[in-house]
């Protein structure tokens, strides 16, 4: 009994959790209006980026590569930093924001970012006068960290370049969720909306789910504009939800502008969105409104119908994004599921003494194991093994087979989800999120019941 | 003016030499769009690396293989689940993936030894496979980490091993294209001739260039088992690697996708005076002319004659079905490069339909020479096409559906225009008489979508009546 943090043993990784770092930087970058991210590197850091987002959220999403070749692993890449800024400029008369994207090819080679950055702000002002394009350089080497960083270090990096003076105070919050869906987005925008305050969310990935219209107009684009990241300093205070996707900005914020910074949990389980509305009415004086009570009430009455008769005393495996795996855990035990196995997929030395999963640790009364720099070979071998009779698995679709081949139920749940329908639409987050996953859960387990004939007879009369 | 300055194209105006627009009385000997040149920074190319087209196109498909990827975590990652080629025995080379998950340390220090490690650990894991690619990466390639070298003391310390080492970092040639070159070329150097194959036929063959993309390569296998004909080795669909090896004993090799994989035919040629044989897998009238330029080779026409006879009567009335609905639609192909010259003549012959635009993203010369040698008049040929410039396309040519990936898909799908995946296709296989058939089939229900009618709908217009007096 207890919790043991352990390590992956080998050097190499036999199917990877998270991509590199530049992956995350990407997808920072997609969530802001009028901006195309320019990577400098290779053209399959760019194309298979690209891919992976359309596999997950089933749209296309504009990302530009400098399409670095052996001259330039030789000379050095600065005229193709130049010319992919200035042909994105020229090309694109509304781009407002081009993050350059460095990654391991660019920072092997060393070329200078902020001196090729520089010349290139000089011949957009000389060539289109009374035009702003940002351009913000981003290093995210992919030898270092993983998207999970290179999520947080673009979205600095944006706010760093764009925000770079406080006017008059807004008012407003700076919501950081971190890397998450649409779903989410839609889902802490309606709740803020409900509570009556004034708020920004970082990245309004709201359209990264958008419509087939008549006219054949497109809107799959970030809603994040120049305006709020510039505004970021003026508001009255930050919020993190994301600890390792979003707090280094609301830290940067707090640092340089003085923009209180508040780092709550994140909002997965009823107890975690109890302390987030509360934190977010304790700092705008705000009440909690009745909607979100009522809300709250019908999460609690539809997962009580689940969590004795259903879940409890069920071994879970979770993982994939860490603030997602933790928050998720949490949840678990809510819900009297035993989060036995919890997967964290970079060499993060944070994660060891994450606050929650300290106090997982001093509390559990059931065997428990953290895997941190884990690869999704450290889950199928567990998964494997008669000792951890694992019965669930929550986590995204590169995992699919570990579940397939060993009969193991399990919900999809974070990025990427490609074998699932529609999931990005949908929140995993907020109360509303906590019953709908674990509806899902239920659903998961209930079909797999059906058909491997375990008590299936059970749901005859549930 | 044939080649063609796009509107989107006018402060690159290099794109010129990169769009032709076909017209009457000229053929590629006036025009030839300029092909396999460094693309253009920050145009939204739609290209890969040469990593990629040596791992995820090739090596990936072998079914026993353990695919080692030197480098940091993403270039496994994102060649993963990514591609649709399965495998007789479980898909084993779609389900793993192995990269040195290299750190900052390693690109200072050398990651030589943390490639050895690896290397002894994806062995020591998965002790029932005993063979490996081992690939390298940009950062790899940069700090010049002796792989070979590695791949050798692995070998010498582990005998029931053997290791290919290929070195392809992304940043080698302007696309995918170089990576296909690389690991021809390292194969046949390096393993053919190493392994002695069994032979079972009077009639030996290699069938190069084809991926089992959705089982081709298992649909196409029925064929040349009830030919008679031994295939020595699939270069790379449902393949093993010690096949690959025995590459030298067939008495032919048959090509399918000459542009990656062509390299190896003609070595085999040159080193082993295997001759070297083109065919087109996919359609009705270019399967048919395979099986008997195939057959003619072996002295066996009569049985070629007899397998077209069978496969005719089986599928050309299903065939037809699709023909008579499909006929008169135009097709444009957003692909790799071969698929535009396979596909142009026979979507026109066997399906009736008219491919108006083709966009290459890593196609040679000679594939454009073929291209537009097969292709009609009034049609683009694209070389390396971007985005602004598929939008002008769409517009000048108004195609009723595209062949290209789902992400082009997925932004076409927004222009009420119709995809079919040309890459891994929707639901294949596309190759050999039945193939086609199933290419017809999703062609015809990408076309026929109510939904797309209903897209095309302002509810905000004249009032529909046709589910209102349905319902009276």
């Amino acid at each position: 009994m207890g919790c043991e943090i352990t390590n992956r043993e080998r050097a190499g990784v036999i199917n990877p959790m998270y991509d590199c770092q530049p992956a995350g930087a990407q997808y920072a970058g997609i969530g802001v209006k009028d901006c195309i991210p320019l990577v400098h590197g290779g053209q399959g850091c760019t194309m298979f980026v690209r891919l992976l987002f359309a596999q997950h959220f089933k749209e296309n999403f504009d990302v530009a590569s400098t399409s670095l070749h052996e001259d330039s692993a030789v000379f050095g890449g600065h005229q193709r930093i130049r010319d992919g800024v200035m042909t994105l400029v020229r090309r694109y008369p509304n781009l407002r924001v081009i993050p350059v994207i460095t990654t391991c090819s660019t920072e092997v080679i060393g070329d200078d970012v902020e001196g090729n950055i520089s010349a290139c702000r000089k011949m957009i002002k000389e060539e289109f006068p009374g035009r702003k394009v940002h351009v913000v350089p981003v290093h995210t080497p992919s030898f270092k960290s993983s998207q999970v960083g290179g999520y947080a270090e673009c979205l600095q990096a944006m706010i760093k370049t764009i925000a770079t003076s406080k006017a008059a105070p807004s008012g407003k919050l700076n919501v950081f969720p971190g890397w998450v869906n649409p779903g989410d987005v839609v889902l802490l925008k309606r709740y803020l909306s409900e509570m009556g305050v004034d708020a920004t969310v970082f990245m309004d990935t709201e359209d990264f789910d958008s419509p087939t219209l008549p006219d054949k107009s497109i809107h799959t684009h970030g809603r994040t504009t120049v305006e709020d990241i510039a505004g970021s300093p003026n508001a009255r205070a930050s919020l993190a939800l994301a600890r390792y996707e979003g707090a280094s900005s609301a830290e940067y914020l707090k640092n340089e502008f003085d923009v209180p910074a508040h780092v709550v949990p994140t909002p997965y389980g009823i107890g975690n969105t109890d302390a987030l509305l509360q934190k977010i009415s304790e700092i705008t004086g705000k009440p909690i409104p009745e909607s979100l009570i009522r809300e709250r009430g019908i999460a609690l009455d539809a997962l009580q119908d689940l969590a004795h008769m259903f879940f409890a005393d069920k071994r879970v495996a979770l993982f994939g994004h860490p603030d997602l795996v933790i928050g998720l855990a949490q949840f678990c035990l809510e819900v009297e599921m035993k989060p036995v196995l919890l997967l964290l997929g970079d060499d993060n030395s944070k994660y060891k003494k994450d606050p929650r999963i300290t106090e997982m640790k001093a509390t559990a009364t059931w065997d428990m194991e953290v895997v941190c720099n884990a690869d999704l070979w450290e889950l199928e071998k567990r998964v494997k093994s008669p000792d951890h009779k694992i019965d669930l698995i929550l986590g995204h679709s590169k995992g699919r087979y570990v579940a397939i081949d060993n009969n193991v139920p399990m919900t999809r749940v974070g990025f990427p989800t490609f074998d699932r329908a529609g999931l990005y639409r949908h929140p995993t987050m907020g109360y509303q999120g906590a019953m709908l996953l674990g509806e899902a859960i239920a659903n998961t387990l209930f079909t797999h019941m059906e058909y491997t004939r375990d008590r299936e007879w059970i749901l005859n009369t549930w | 003016m044939p080649m063609v300055l796009l509107k989107c194209d006018k402060d690159i105006p290099e794109r010129e030499k990169h769009i032709y627009l076909k017209v009457d009385g000229e053929d590629s000997r006036d025009f030839l769009p300029v092909s396999n040149a460094a693309t253009l920074p920050g145009t939204l190319s739609e290209r890969g690396c040469a990593f990629c087209g040596a791992k995820l196109v090739i090596g990936g498909v072998l079914k026993d293989t353990i695919q080692m990827i030197h480098g940091p975590v993403g270039c496994a990652y994102d060649t993963w689940h990514t591609k649709r080629y399965p495998t007789d025995n479980g898909h084993f080379n779609m389900k793993y993936v192995w990269s040195t998950d290299m750190k900052e340390s390693h690109i200072v220090f050398g990651g030589e030894k943390r490639l050895e490690k690896s290397i002894n650990e994806a062995f020591d894991e998965m002790p029932d496979i005993k063979r490996m690619f081992v690939y390298t990466t940009c950062p790899t390639a940069l700090i010049g980490d002796d792989v070979k070298a590695v791949a050798k003391k692995v070998m010498s310390e582990r005998p029931d091993v053997d290791i290919f080492t290929c070195e392809c970092p992304g940043f080698a040639g302007v696309s995918q294209s170089k990576g296909h070159h690389v690991l021809n070329i390292g194969w046949i150097n390096e393993k053919v001739g190493t392994v002695e194959p069994v032979i079972t036929s009077k009639y030996t063959m290699n069938f190069i260039g084809d991926f089992n993309i959705q089982g081709d390569t298992q649909l196409l296998n029925q064929y040349w088992e009830k030919l008679g004909i031994q295939v020595i080795a699939h270069f790379t669909g449902n393949g093993t690697y010690d096949d690959l090896r025995a590459m030298h004993r067939a008495q032919l090799s048959v090509v399918n996708c000459a542009r990656s994989s062509g390299y190896i035919a003609n070595e085999l040629k040159k080193q082993y005076g295997i001759p070297r044989l083109d065919i087109d897998s996919w359609g009705f009238n270019y399967m048919a002319e395979a099986i008997r330029k195939i057959c003619a080779f072996f002295g066996i026409e009569d049985r070629g004659e007899a397998l077209i006879a069978d496969e005719y009567t089986k599928w050309k009335p299903k065939l037809d079905w699709y023909k008579e609905r499909l006929k008169g639609t135009k097709m444009a192909i957003w692909t790799g490069g071969p698929r535009l010259w396979h596909w142009t003549k026979s979507v026109e012959d066997d399906l009736g339909v008219q491919v108006v635009a083709m966009s290459s993203k890593f196609g040679h010369q000679e594939d454009f020479e073929k291209v537009i040698a097969r292709g009609k008049q009034g049609t683009y040929y694209i070389d390396d096409g971007n985005e602004l410039e598929f939008f002008e396309i769409i517009e000048l040519v108004k195609p009723d559906i595209i062949f290209t990936g789902p992400r082009v898909g997925e932004l076409v799908k927004k222009l009420h225009i119709p995809y079919v995946n040309g890459h891994g296709y929707h639901n294949g296989p596309y190759m050999g008489f039945e193939g086609f058939v199933n290419l017809a089939r999703d062609t015809y229900n990408a076309m026929y979508n109510p939904l797309l009618k209903l897209a095309a709908t302002d509810i905000r217009g004249p009032v529909s009546t046709r589910f209102l007096e349905a319902a009276e």
